[in-house]
């Protein structure tokens, strides 16, 4: 199996806390590589650095293409979406909540769309060239809405749909962009079991039926144990442990992050 | 409704009626007349009694209808029924409203004044749809927009009266400039949203005014700019005795001369500016910039995290703004013939956005509502001078209490996967 993201020494400060600590390791392609760690760890603020959302204060996260690599630190903004293909949900839902579940997922495809509107001129004259675009922007829209189970639901707004739905959909969305990488922060949060299981069949799914590697930051440990390949252990900015899910299980360092030490 | 409610808001109204009393008491109970040598007071407490006695009245029938929690009084009924006749009939309604306003000007009721206000409130529903574009879709709360109306107006008039080129060439240019004036404005405001954002484009709203005041050797300053070009038919321009060499409109049309024809086509004209405005305003929404827009005022982080450019998105949603608050300039200038830094004061910008906000944010329909509301009620006031303006204030309060959304503030997905279900 390829490497996918390889993150070297990477340290982000925030003034005299220092957040994440010399952190390396890497993510395969067609893999579920999770970040856990107890809360305040660092898990988000990876993300936030991985996402271009924080320019780190030192190292290096590169992505691996067929024959070459390019630096994330290089994008930052928008362009690691764009450019570098690496999407993200948000551990608090951040869907277009007054826009229709469609219509989520067409902002999704913006920049292709974009591009055959002519930056609106031809969709302005309603050329067919952009109505076919569009049609297939739709049908896109339609085969990941198929996997959620939520076709039914395209024309409603997406802030109406049960939590759980919601969760759904952000990652949908974010597929929608067709990502090498894709972030998940927290998707299993405040789902019930019934949910979860669903949330890990999904994920399942994107991993063996997409070209896509999925990095995920959990607290539930049936999602984290059910569906990882590969455990990466954070505490205090640190990584105290790396291995498999079984092994990360019985790891006496691990055990003592989260539950102390004994007297 | 209980006794006890009942009291409780009866309480309610006399307290408001005291506030009434302590605000109307000084300001429209005494006031200052000159007779012969000096200044007498004159109070005027009737008035005052009939101001306070509204002001309780309207209050404890706000509470009995706050109470019942049911909407039943004559406004919010007759704003519920409207909202069903524009969400089931919505094209019926615009092509009525269109048909009417096509008509308008050759029904037997129309005189002069009535075409006035007309265009005036046509020109409010331009401003009003051009604005939505910034406010209502992209969420940028522009207190500043009155500035493209000034650089479209300016634009026109400067270029017409150095250049002598006619109102049609004139009126692309002043668009392109007020776009461009939209871009200077959007760059530095990329990064802030809300309060922040709303301060910015108030002040560069200001910037504006006080340089067409101060550049006396461009603008004229204070004295404004005289003399602009009045638009032709077709090269036929509506004067009673043309040039040498020229025909006019009415000659043309063998008419008999009235300056009405001016007025019917200067109406005429705004109306096919601003249907472009709402055509092009629709059609975009449904583009995927449009999309970017909406999707931008929603939730900007989780645009940039799907790829789409926030910058680029934010520009052109103030350049396209801008630009027809630049159309609607030119013809203002080409209208009054007349213009000075005083038609581009901040209230302008006030109206224009409470006619957005009051019309229900992007809501094209609900812009032309709250322009007739709020137009044609100051309009209706005239006569009690500086009065008119309680009636303005009174007519957005109406709006807030009983449609605190706007008028009119339903939005329907601009594509549908499963077609309309109605």
């Amino acid at each position: 199996m390829s490497n996918l993201l390889s993150v070297e020494n990477l340290t982000m400060k925030f003034g005299g806390l220092t957040a994440i600590d010399d952190l390396s390791f890497d993510a395969k392609n067609n893999q579920i590589t999770s970040i856990i760690g107890p809360n305040g760890a660092g898990k988000t603020t990876v993300f936030n650095c991985l996402t271009g959302f924080y320019k780190p204060t030192n190292g290096q996260m590169f992505l691996h293409q067929e024959d070459n690599k390019i630096s994330l630190r290089k994008y930052t903004d928008f362009k690691i979406a764009y450019v570098a293909k690496v999407a993200r949900t948000f551990q608090n839902i951040r869907l277009f909540p007054a826009m229709s579940v469609l219509e989520n997922l067409l902002v999704a495809q913006h920049n292709e769309l974009m591009v055959a509107s002519g930056y609106s001129l031809f969709g302005l004259l309603n050329l067919k060239s952009y109505r076919d675009k569009e049609q297939l922007a739709v049908d896109k829209a339609r085969y990941w809405l198929d996997i959620i189970g939520l076709t039914h639901r395209a024309d409603d707004n997406a802030g109406d749909l049960p939590y759980g739905d919601q969760r759904k959909l952000e990652i949908v969305r974010a597929m929608c962009i067709e990502p090498r990488l894709l972030c998940l922060d927290e998707p299993a949060a405040g789902l019930n079991p019934k949910e979860s299981a669903e949330l890990n069949k999904l994920l399942k799914f994107i991993k063996t039926e997409k070209q896509t590697g999925i990095l995920l930051i959990e607290h539930d440990m049936s999602v984290v144990m059910g569906i990882s390949d590969h455990v990466v252990v954070l505490n205090y900015g640190k990584k105290i442990f790396e291995g498999t899910a079984d092994q990360t299980k019985n790891s006496k360092e691990v055990i003592e992050a989260y539950l102390g030490v004994d007297e | 409704m209980e006794k006890k409610d009942i009291i409780q808001s009866f309480k309610d109204s006399l307290f408001t009626g005291l506030i009434a009393l302590a605000l109307f008491g000084p300001i429209v109970g005494l006031r200052t007349a000159s007779k012969g040598e000096g200044l007498f007071i004159t109070p005027q407490w009737g008035v005052v009694f009939l101001l306070v006695g509204l002001c309780i009245l309207g209050r404890f029938l706000i509470n009995l209808n706050s109470a019942r929690k049911t909407e039943i009084t004559f406004f919010s009924k007759f704003t519920s029924k409207f909202s069903a006749i524009t969400e089931d009939k919505a094209k019926h309604f615009a092509i009525t409203a269109i048909l009417f306003a096509v008509v308008f000007p050759f029904l037997p009721f129309t005189d002069r004044y009535f075409m006035d206000v007309a265009i005036m409130i046509l020109t409010y529903i331009m401003l009003g749809w051009g604005l939505n574009i910034v406010v209502g879709l992209a969420g940028l709360l522009d207190l500043g927009y009155v500035a493209f109306y000034a650089v479209g107006a300016y634009s026109y008039a400067l270029i017409a009266t150095t250049f002598g080129w006619s109102f049609w060439i004139c009126l692309p240019l002043a668009g392109v400039f007020a776009a461009f004036f939209g871009i200077l404005l959007g760059f530095p405001v990329l990064r802030l949203r809300g309060d922040y954002l709303a301060i910015v484009t108030l002040g560069f709203g200001e910037i504006i005014r006080i340089i067409l005041i101060n550049w006396y050797e461009v603008t004229n300053g204070p004295d404004g700019i005289t003399g602009i070009p009045r638009p032709s038919f077709f090269g036929l321009p509506f004067k009673r005795s043309p040039d040498e060499g020229e025909t006019s409109f009415h000659l043309f049309f063998n008419l008999e001369y009235s300056t009405m024809h001016r007025i019917i086509f200067l109406y005429y004209l705004i109306l096919v500016l601003a249907l472009i405005t709402n055509y092009f305003t629709l059609k975009i929404r449904k583009l995927p910039v449009g999309r970017a827009w909406e999707a931008l005022r929603e939730d900007e982080i989780a645009c940039k995290s799907l790829g789409v450019n926030p910058t680029n998105t934010k520009l052109t949603a103030f350049a396209i703004g801008a630009m027809f608050g630049g159309f609607a300039g030119s013809f203002f200038a080409t209208r009054q013939a007349f213009i000075s830094p005083e038609s581009f004061t901040f209230i302008e910008s006030a109206i224009i956005v409470a006619i957005v906000v009051l019309g229900g944010m992007g809501s094209q329909t609900g812009v032309v509502l709250a322009s007739i509301f709020l137009i044609g009620i100051t309009e209706m006031f005239r006569d009690l001078e500086q009065y008119r303006m309680i009636a303005f204030g009174g007519a957005m309060v109406l709006i807030m209490v009983f449609k605190p959304k706007g008028i009119l503030a339903n939005r329907k997905p601009t594509i549908l996967m499963h077609g309309d279900k109605k």
